[in-house]
């Protein structure tokens, strides 16, 4: 029976539920071993005019206090460009940046030392706000451009109707459970091996090498797993790592460091917050004729990913719908910020809700079901089906979702009695909308659309397998235990996925893009077949017999359940183990190493268009939302997703995938929100202030279904990817609550900005001057 | 007097002096014993990867009571005379329990991070009743963060879980021996000290009363510690342990909790959780360590946890009394976690402007009993606080329990807790209304709202404005402007100004939309 489509549990499961499966601070410390963590910055902009560490070297067991002036080598770094520092180099860009590291002996020692050093510094006006930096045009990177018809303002006078507006959104912190951390262990001839939380091994060894100096083949990442990743260890478990390396250089031991919640969250970058600059012309019936963005988003101190994130927005700004004519801009705005960055979705969430914000402000407009909009809008089939850069939407199956959604969820009923007791509830005020997903699957920079894997047979049978995708919780390494499985006919518990470790696996891309199981996956499965063949060989003389006329036949040799054997004589079978002993000592090769190259895509950067895309995954979902009246608190009563994910390779893992990017893009557009105070310091630093959904946000009445789909046929055992796509259905909580705003009064649906937080909601129902998110705040009275 | 504690961690005796006795439990667990499946996240019972069953002996039993516990703000002076069961701890054999079986099938986990906390709390709701269901699931893990699953397999687990035979703790660790051992140094009082980096620390553990009082003659500005899911917190992010430690976990004297029916009396060291429990069970008097039957409560809360939006569904099953609007603050508490060991007297003592049980004391008239070494006066709640933080405890005081008035039968009152997120989140707003009506008209009005200025606030000015009104919109609405024109909020990272100004108006008015259904005629 192959293992592909069924469910099996996560092949760390056992590990998790016994507490045995390790994280980089439950690795046990070895002698010698220091515990590292650094100064942050007190502000977000001055210049650094002193460091005094005097102090802080003097109490018993600080072992030593570094500066830019103790890097090696390289103190800038960047995945795009070289612009951020690992320490503070003359100048302090945001409240939380390392300006000095700290080695101890103790965890204690290690804060007194920390709580020791003294700063110096010239203190100036930060720049926080996306106002600002538009206003004194303080951008990073050059402004990015997908458009197509005609001239967009023309095109939005020829509509004969038009509306206009600014849209906030607000970031989102990827609040992983494991915090950042790092273990660096010397070698010789100064060597490195470096045990990072990261999705990304390969930049991990790139940036500890550049900062010690060596080359990359004196440095080597392992990642075991993550406690979750979403995008915030992609690049950003860069400084932890490069400050392990840095001690374990310096001093020649161990070199630990574990972030406290609060220092992440403080000092390392969430989902870009965005403003929105929007202006839609359409018919009578809400079809879209001319759609003009500009989104600006806050980008932190440097570029990071800000660029291909914002890449991301411009693709995603048509989300499931047609845009004849189209003039999307987007720019990165410096702020004194940590760097935002990655974060499930990269850049497609705040494009699509900024979309679906318009289609429910045409519906309020012209006094239409948004349904109705949406519906008049969606990518055709035949028709009414090239995106704005120019790719076809092939294989679309978004009007079937829409309708079986709207039928599933009994969405017309529904609004009916909902716009019923809205008339007549003086307590509760309740909205329902159904919004649509499209998004686009493959890195959007060609290059990174490429895995390789390492596999490996014991001559027991069983095997080994590396790739260049890192485990955080998606399933991964389950996934890949599946199809190297099946490929070899055995039980999935005699295939182990091993640590990612760039000694293995080079130069890989990061687990990112929804794309790892495409990549990796497929080049474990060209691993296998490699194998495959060689072993099929040898099989086929074994399994021949000249006596009964049955000649050595490779393509006859069939691998299942553990056992080989020729189709023509199945009777006859060898053991799958015994069988690897023997090829090893006739000398075939056990191993392979895999690689994948998505074929088919490119996109030009310039232009604008191209093919970026692989394939799409889609969905929609319908939420419904309960608001207090007198409070703003929301309840998200019901949720019905539908999404499209192809043939599922593990149904229980891609199900988990969507329900958690459901209540994780929820929790974004509801209840996630970041206060900063004046001086730019992030006040909702942990648990207690920044709110992530919790087990009774769940809605009560909570209903998934998987789109039949088997005609994803160009990617891995024809299934579609499930990482991100399930936090955009989170969206519809918000139009949800928008739409339960328009019966309130006209107005008040008008302002609302993203998060919808009870107090969003209700200084929308008071109908109050819209304030900025985002604006500042004091630390608060506990 | 012994200057070290007993407790037992998975069956293993553990002797602890010295410095060790002054490490949070998480700290002891993972750094001391290598038991590195309890999971540190946010070191302030925000998220509860850490959560370990904490087991108190039930001596008249002859077993141990395993409740939930977040063990990042608990410290091992805590926890002399307990049985302390982490993950590591659940199974013997290496086999998996109900709970991890469960988990494993149903895809609870997915980075695994956050697992063993949901293990572990999930095994303690199973250690209090045979079976759950969802809305005691969903109530009961309130406590536990996931970011991966959205939780629906985690539920799905647990529901799975029933379906198993569940091995009990007391069966798997036999509670007889070390019930004996805890037996004979139960009465015995303890005065642990430890001394690093030149600092020396005391930490006295009475077992009396007269004991603490002593303790506290002799060092007036030491810290109390009841629960400590303040003071851990505290503790925790400032990475300083006070220095003179008074641990109130051993006196059984202020264990008490009483519901009668003229009063309610909560001694100091009743936890939250034993409130709920002797509300459920009133006008019955329950006491901890005798009725542990949280399920009735519970499924009771579930119904307005779960679910809608709280408090606005037709008639509720459960106390449609005073008492049941506490019982329903209670409920959105913290987390089981939180209420397992945290107390009404540190929530009042903790002098937080946003303390959730505020407001209804104040409305209540609340009575504070302080002992000193040679006194003991009584206080309404009403004039304790002086100020943002300030009470009027003197050093060498402590608070030995509460006098709350029970609600009357015909009290109007409604409670209102807003937060960000209905459940473990501190309130950005509180409010308590209390009336009394004659016809329609106002006799009797008490309204104190939190979170809108350095102190819980009694609205004067409101409250004679509304007495001899009718009850009206409009007398609400006017009622509104008085109370905006009283309270003075402050822009945090909780809400701003603005809005708090907002609700104060608003939950006038919703009070008076909510009150509605009580008057008209039957
Ligand atoms: C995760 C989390 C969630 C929380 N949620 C809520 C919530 O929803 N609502 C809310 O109001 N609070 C909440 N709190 C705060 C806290 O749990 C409560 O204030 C709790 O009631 C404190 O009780 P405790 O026994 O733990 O106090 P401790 O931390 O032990 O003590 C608190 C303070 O009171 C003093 N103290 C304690 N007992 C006495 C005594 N008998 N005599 C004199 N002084 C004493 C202590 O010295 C200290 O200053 C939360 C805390 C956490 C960590
Ligand atoms: S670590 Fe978060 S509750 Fe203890
Ligand atoms: S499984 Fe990752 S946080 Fe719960």
């Amino acid at each position: 029976m192959p293992s592909v489509g069924t469910t099996i549990p996560h092949d760390s499961a056992v590990g998790h539920v016994t507490g045995q499966a390790y994280y980089l601070d439950d690795v046990p410390s070895i002698a010698g071993e220091l515990h590292v963590g650094f100064l942050p910055s007190p502000i977000a902009c001055g210049a650094l005019t002193g460091i005094d560490a005097a102090a802080a070297r003097a109490i018993p067991g600080v072992v030593a206090v570094y500066t830019v002036a103790d890097v090696p080598a390289h103190n800038m770094f960047g995945p795009l460009a070289a612009d951020e520092p690992l320490l503070a180099d003359g100048r302090l860009l945001y409240v939380g940046q390392p300006v000095a590291i700290v080695a101890a002996e103790t965890r204690e020692a290690l804060h007194r030392g920390i709580a020791a050093v003294k700063l110096a510094y010239a203190e100036e006006p930060p720049l926080l706000s996306l106002e600002e930096s538009i206003d004194q045009q303080r951008f990073l990177g050059v402004e990015r451009r997908i458009a197509r018809g005609g001239e967009i303002e023309a095109e939005l006078a020829k509509a004969p109707h038009r509306l206009s507006g600014t849209f906030h959104i607000g970031g989102q912190e990827q609040f992983y459970l494991e915090s950042q951390a790092a273990i660096a262990y010397p070698g010789e001839e100064g060597q490195m091996v470096v045990h990072s939380s990261t999705q990304n091994p390969t930049e991990i060894q790139t940036v500890v090498a550049e900062m010690l100096g060596v080359g990359f083949h004196d440095v080597v990442c392992v990642t075991k797993r993550m406690g979750g990743g979403f995008g915030g260890k992609e690049t950003q478990a860069a400084i932890p790592a490069m400050m392990a390396a840095l001690v374990a250089r310096k001093t020649g031991r161990a070199a630990r460091v574990i972030f406290d919640k609060d220092t992440d969250m403080c000092s390392t970058g969430k989902r870009h917050p965005y403003l929105v600059r929007w202006a839609v012309g359409f018919e009578r019936d809400g079809r879209i004729h001319a759609l003009k963005y500009e989104f600006f988003s806050n980008g932190g101190c440097s570029l990071d990913l800000s660029p291909s994130i914002m890449e991301r927005t411009l693709l995603h700004a048509d989300n499931a719908y047609y845009i004849p004519h189209a003039d999307f801009r987007g720019r990165i705005c410096f702020t004194n910020l940590p760097s935002n960055t990655a974060f499930r979705g990269f850049g497609g969430p705040q494009a699509m809700a900024a979309t679906e914000n318009i289609i429910e402000s045409i519906a309020q407009h012209l006094a239409l079901d948004a349904y109705d909009v949406r519906r008049a809008n969606v990518y055709g089939v035949a028709d009414r089906n090239v995106t704005p850069y120019g790719q076809i939407v092939e294989k679309n199956h978004l009007p079937e979702i829409f309708e079986q959604l709207a039928a599933s969820s009994q969405y017309h009923a529904r609004r009916a009695e909902i716009a019923r007791r809205n008339a007549s509830d003086p307590l509760t005020l309740r909205g329902l909308a159904l919004t649509g997903m499209k998004f686009g699957i493959s890195f959007t920079s060609k290059f990174l659309n490429q895995g390789n894997a390492l596999v490996n047979l014991y001559t027991d049978g069983t095997v080994q397998v590396s790739t260049g995708g890192t485990e955080m919780g998606q399933g991964l390494n389950t996934k890949i235990r599946q199809m190297v499985a099946d490929e070899f006919g055995l039980d999935p518990s005699r295939v182990r996925l091993m640590p990612t470790s760039t000694e293995k696996n080079n130069n890989t891309s990061p687990t990112a893009a929804s794309a790892s199981t495409d990549l990796n996956g497929a080049a474990a499965v060209q691993a296998c077949q490699q194998i495959k063949r060689r072993l099929k060989k040898f099989a086929a003389d074994r399994l021949s017999d000249k006596a009964e006329g049955l000649t050595p036949s490779p393509r006859h040799v069939v691998f299942a359940e553990n056992v080989v054997y020729d189709r023509r004589r199945p009777e006859v079978r060898i053991a799958f183990g015994p069988l690897c002993d023997e090829a090893r000592r006739e000398r075939v090769d056990l191993g392979a190493r895999g690689f994948f190259a998505t074929p088919g895509i490119d996109f030009n950067r310039e232009t604008g268009r191209g093919t970026p895309f692989f394939y799409y995954t889609q969905g929609a979902a319908a939420v419904e939302v309960a608001i207090d009246r007198f409070t703003g608190e929301l309840t998200v009563a019901r949720a019905d997703l539908l999404i499209d994910i192809g043939r599922s390779i593990n149904p229980g893992v891609d199900r988990g995938q969507i329900i958690g990017g459901f209540i994780q893009g929820m929790g974004w557009v509801t209840a996630e929100a970041l206060e900063y105070n004046a001086q730019g310091a992030l006040l909702s630093h942990s648990p207690t202030t920044y709110k992530i959904p919790a087990v009774t946000d769940v809605p009560i009445d909570f209903r998934l279904a998987l789109f039949d789909n088997n005609d994803n046929v160009q990617n891995i055992r024809r299934s579609k990817a499930v990482g991100e796509p399930p936090l955009m259905l989170g969206i519809a909580a918000w139009t949800a609550v928008k739409n339960a705003l328009s019966y309130a009064n006209a107005e008040a649906a008008t302002f609302l900005s993203l998060p919808a937080t009870g107090e969003e909601i209700l200084r929308c129902l008071s109908f109050q001057v819209p304030k900025h998110p985002g604006s500042p705040k004091t630390a608060s009275h506990t | 007097m012994r200057d070290h504690l007993l407790l037992f961690i998975n069956g293993q005796r553990h002797e602890v002096s010295g410095r060790a006795t002054f490490v949070s439990l998480s700290d002891y667990l993972r750094l001391h014993c290598g038991l590195i499946g309890t999971k540190i996240v946010c070191s302030e019972g925000d998220c509860g990867a850490c959560t370990t069953l904490v087991g108190r002996p039930d001596f008249a039993r002859g077993e141990f009571h395993y409740v939930p516990i977040d063990s990042c703000i608990q410290f091992l002076f805590q926890l002399d005379g307990t049985h302390v069961v982490t993950v590591e701890g659940l199974r013997r054999d290496g086999t998996l329990n109900s709970v991890q079986q469960a988990m494993v099938d149903c895809h609870g986990s997915q980075c695994g991070f956050c697992t063993p906390g949901f293990v572990m709390a999930m095994t303690g709701l199973l250690e209090e009743q045979e079976t759950v269901d969802e809305n005691e699931l969903r109530t009961g893990l309130t406590g536990n963060l996931c970011r991966c699953t959205g939780y629906t397999p985690i539920l799905e687990a647990g529901m799975k879980s029933n379906d198993a035979e569940h091995e009990r703790l007391n069966e798997l660790y036999p509670a007889a021996p070390l019930l004996a051992e805890f037996e004979t140094l139960r009465n015995e009082p303890l005065a642990l000290a430890a001394e690093w980096f030149g600092e020396s620390h005391v930490a006295a553990c009475p077992t009396t009363l007269a004991g603490a009082l002593e303790f506290l003659a002799q060092h007036p500005t030491a810290t109390i510690v009841a629960g400590a899911t303040d003071i851990g917190v505290r503790i925790n992010k400032s990475g300083r342990i006070p220095p003179a430690i008074l641990d109130l976990n051993r006196i059984a004297e202020l264990d008490h909790v009483g519901v009668g029916n003229e009063e309610i009396t909560v001694g100091a060291r009743a936890t939250w959780t034993d409130i709920l429990i002797a509300i459920a069970n009133a006008p019955r008097v329950a006491s901890r360590g005798k009725d542990h039957r949280l399920r009735p409560i519970l499924s009771d809360l579930a119904e307005v946890n779960g679910h809608e939006v709280p408090e606005q569904a037709a008639p509720r099953r459960h106390r449609q009394d005073g008492l049941g609007e506490f019982a329903r603050v209670i409920a959105t508490f913290g987390a089981r976690q939180i209420r397992n060991v945290g107390t009404i007297a540190g929530n009042i003592v903790n002098a937080s402007p946003i303390a959730d049980s505020l407001p209804f004391l104040y409305v209540m008239d609340a009575f504070i009993v302080i002992a000193g070494k040679d006194d003991m006066r009584v206080i309404n709640i009403n004039d304790f606080y002086h100020g943002y933080k300030q009470t009027d405890l003197k050093p060498g005081e402590l608070v030995m329990g509460v006098r709350i008035p029970r609600p009357k039968h015909d009290d109007l009152l409604r409670l209102y807790k807003v937060s960000r997120r209905r459940d473990l989140d501190i309130s950005g707003f509180t409010a308590a209304v209390r009336m009394q009506l004659e016809g329609d008209a106002i006799t009797q009005a008490s309204i104190a709202f939190g979170a809108v200025g350095p102190t819980v606030l009694r609205a004067k000015q409101t409250e004679r404005f509304l007495v001899g009104e009718p009850l009206t919109l409009e007398t609400m609405q006017t009622a509104g402007d008085i109370a905006v024109s009283e309270v003075t909020p402050i822009d945090d990272v909780r809400g701003s100004a603005e809005y708090r100004r907002q609700l104060t108006r608003n939950v006038l008015l919703k009070f008076y939309h909510q009150t509605q259904g009580h008057l008209a005629p039957a």
